[in-house]
């Protein structure tokens, strides 16, 4: 827990007084919860019987023999409802909500992960739920306009700033500062102003649990832990047990982006382009200008595509008890065809960079030791943006004749037959 | 407390919208119109307090250069220009904190500055930002919201501020607000330590001044400016979009003051 919102220095509740009341009332609400049996019950079976838990903890054999070095596992989150960590933190936040007798959820999503799994869980607890998202990232993530939607969730373009995840946090905020009184704002990572890191740990914290007894229970002799790190929250759940101890090593994998120069990557720790700074109500280490003004990122993964980074896993940055790495595209891509083809798994984006950083160091760990790589999300999500790198003709082919067909009115089984891609070289 | 008929009006302008040489103007139609204050405010990419208008206006001021150094030597130039009128500076945390807060209030006093308002740095949070002022000259302003808990708003009413901005409703700037009962109580209670109120957050006609005007010192007034300037900004034609911003500009002025 944080030191009355605090860790370290970082953290805080840097709002405008609008915000406060909300925030003071949910951390009230928040402490009881935790200590309140029936809840954590009812949580409990959801995680369970909705959520699908536990999640796997995957020996990954055929990658471990041609990595040659230490045993590689997989703790499979990807197959958590919804198809990554989001709900454990969505799910747990709605049902906290209905407890304090809120009858309307709020969200912001980027890529869309946490505004499926939120959309979901209200679905599930006869909510409704109304998503903001960036028009710029409707506009690159249809289908999971789509996917909320079918769940019976409301997607709000956001219009204003740069149309993109911060401006669908400051609509979100805005929205729950004029209607706190009926609403509960879920945000989707381990940042914001407190009480959200802790209680964003509180409810992923139930993937490192898992961890700890599955490698008790298959006597394994963890080596590190390896998580991506946009905001952190797959990171700080799947750590949280083992913070306080000394081992195993504790890794982040940053999205490295296209390159180290400004605006091309959203590394905040491993490199030297981050300051301290007060962005979104919190205390953290952000990208930004000289001037304090927040900077554009760039990542191939849309949930680690973020200036900022949760105040807890900051600290621990700085304190060293988290080592921190940056993964490029072409890295985190070579680990998706990886795992993919030895495995016959298919990570998210954001997950292939945790699974890089495995790659990375399984040689210099000694075989008898086990790497553990959290894959946060699976890859289905992805393959608008995949499918581009990996088979850009066959790609474009099928879109064009997908768009043909929906004009033509035509149905599957009578549209004429796409037209063959030459399959050689050149299509990766 | 000013006359029944004549309420002071804080006027709010984002420095460098649309362009520096037309905000510039909006400034002088501000006074012109018969503002007592003006509110700069210096763009932030992410400004969570503020409502869609003023953060497009913010986000489309960054897009076109501003840095914080051109928002000092914009407030340098207004101040030159009337220096009769107190300049306050609203800004938000980041644009503080990054510079050091204590080099940037000096920078700040420097250009003339008489207050500063940072809503995401509140009074039991400042990081520093009190204290600096303190040493300056200048005014701390907290902003109060009507949401606030009685214990919470006693403890900033009792603080000693000179001014209080307070916001008139649970929202953020820009957006509809009714003047009822419950909202003068409000002001009341904020004014009851002694503090200069400055009422704001949707005001937009000169019927909600005058329903303000007993239970403030100041109403401030920002979105319905910036909705004139969009409004009537043509980028084609600067030379015209900056004579027909200067008069509507000045005659919303008016219109809110009720003169």
């Amino acid at each position: 827990m944080s030191d009355n919102g605090f860790f370290g220095s970082f953290g805080g509740k840097y709002v405008a007084e609008v915000l406060r009341r909300p925030l003071d009332e949910l951390e009230d609400a928040f402490n009881r919860a935790t200590i309140d049996a029936a809840f954590l019950e009812e949580l409990r079976l959801l995680q369970r019987d909705f959520i699908g838990r536990p999640t796997p903890l995957y020996f990954a054999e055929n990658a471990t023999k041609a990595l040659g070095g230490a045993q590689i596992f997989i703790k499979m989150e990807g197959l958590a409802h919804t198809g990554a960590h989001k709900i454990n933190n969505a799910l747990g936040q709605a049902l906290l909500a209905k407890t304090m007798g809120k009858t309307r959820i709020i969200a912001e999503t980027g890529a869309g992960q946490h505004g499926l799994a939120t959309a979901a869980a209200c679905a599930k607890l006869g909510m409704p739920c109304e998503v903001f998202m960036g028009e710029v990232d409707i506009r690159r993530q249809q289908p999971n306009v789509a996917a909320m939607e079918m769940y019976g969730a409301k997607v709000i373009a956001v219009k204003s700033g740069s149309k993109t995840l911060k401006d669908a946090i400051n609509e979100a905020m805005r929205d729950w500062a004029a209607q706190f009184d009926t609403t509960h704002y879920v945000i989707g990572s381990a940042l914001g102003p407190a009480p959200f890191p802790d209680m964003v740990r509180f409810f992923q914290s139930v993937i490192g649990k898992e961890v700890q007894e599955q490698s008790k229970e298959r006597k394994l002799d963890v080596a590190a832990l390896c998580a991506c790190v946009g905001g952190g929250s797959n990171a700080i759940g799947f750590f949280s047990p083992f913070i306080e101890k000394k081992e195993p090593r504790l890794i982040g994998a940053e999205a490295g982006g296209i390159g180290p120069g400004p605006n091309e990557n959203a590394v905040r720790m491993s490199g030297s382009a981050a300051k301290d700074g007060i962005v979104h109500g919190y205390k953290s280490r952000f990208l930004l200008d000289e001037d304090g003004q927040v900077a554009e990122t760039r990542s191939i993964s849309a949930g680690l595509d973020y200036p900022g980074i949760g105040p807890q896993l900051a600290s621990l940055g700085l304190s060293g008890r988290i080592e921190f790495r940056a993964i490029t595209d072409e890295k985190a891509l070579e680990a998706l065809q990886f795992f993919a083809r030895q495995e016959g798994i298919l990570f998210a984006m954001e997950s292939a960079h945790a699974g890089a950083v495995a790659m990375q160091m399984a040689k210099e760990i000694p075989a008898n030791k086990a790497i553990i790589i959290n894959m946060s999300g699976r890859g289905d999500k992805d393959i608008f943006i995949t499918s581009p790198v990996f088979r850009p003709v066959e790609w474009e082919l099928f879109l064009q004749s997908e768009l043909d067909r929906l004009h033509q009115g035509v149905d599957i089984h009578y549209a004429k037959a796409l037209p063959s891609a030459q399959k050689n070289e050149g299509n990766r | 407390m000013s006359n029944q008929n004549q309420v002071q009006l804080m006027a709010h302008l984002v420095a460098g919208y649309p362009n520096l040489a037309i905000s510039l103007s909006v400034a002088d139609a501000l006074v012109q119109g018969g503002a007592s204050f003006l509110e700069i405010q210096l763009a932030f990419s992410d400004p969570s307090a503020d409502g869609p208008a003023i953060q497009t206006a913010c986000a489309s001021t960054l897009a076109k250069g501003f840095t914080t150094k051109k928002g000092f030597e914009f407030i340098a130039e207004v101040n030159q220009r009337h220096p009769n009128i107190p300049l306050f500076l609203m800004t938000y945390a980041s644009l503080a904190y990054a510079p050091g807060i204590e080099s940037f209030i000096k920078k700040a006093k420097e250009v003339g500055v008489k207050g500063v308002i940072i809503p995401d740095l509140p009074f039991d949070q400042d990081e520093g930002l009190i204290a600096a002022c303190q040493k300056n000259g200048i005014a701390y302003i907290p902003v109060a919201a009507p949401s606030m808990t009685p214990e919470r708003l006693h403890k900033m009413t009792q603080a000693k501020f000179t001014y209080i901005y307070a916001a008139l409703r649970a929202g953020i700037t820009g957006s509809k607000t009714t003047i009822d009962d419950q909202t003068l109580r409000f002001l009341d209670a904020v004014a009851s330590g002694g503090a200069k109120v400055l009422g704001g957050f949707g005001v937009r006609t000169g019927e909600q001044t005058k329903s303000l005007s007993n239970h403030v010192y100041a109403v401030v007034a920002g979105s319905v400016f910036i909705n004139e300037i969009t409004a009537h900004y043509n980028p084609q034609n600067e030379v015209e979009s900056k004579i027909k911003i200067a008069s509507a500009i000045e005659a919303k002025a008016k219109e809110i003051i009720g003169g």
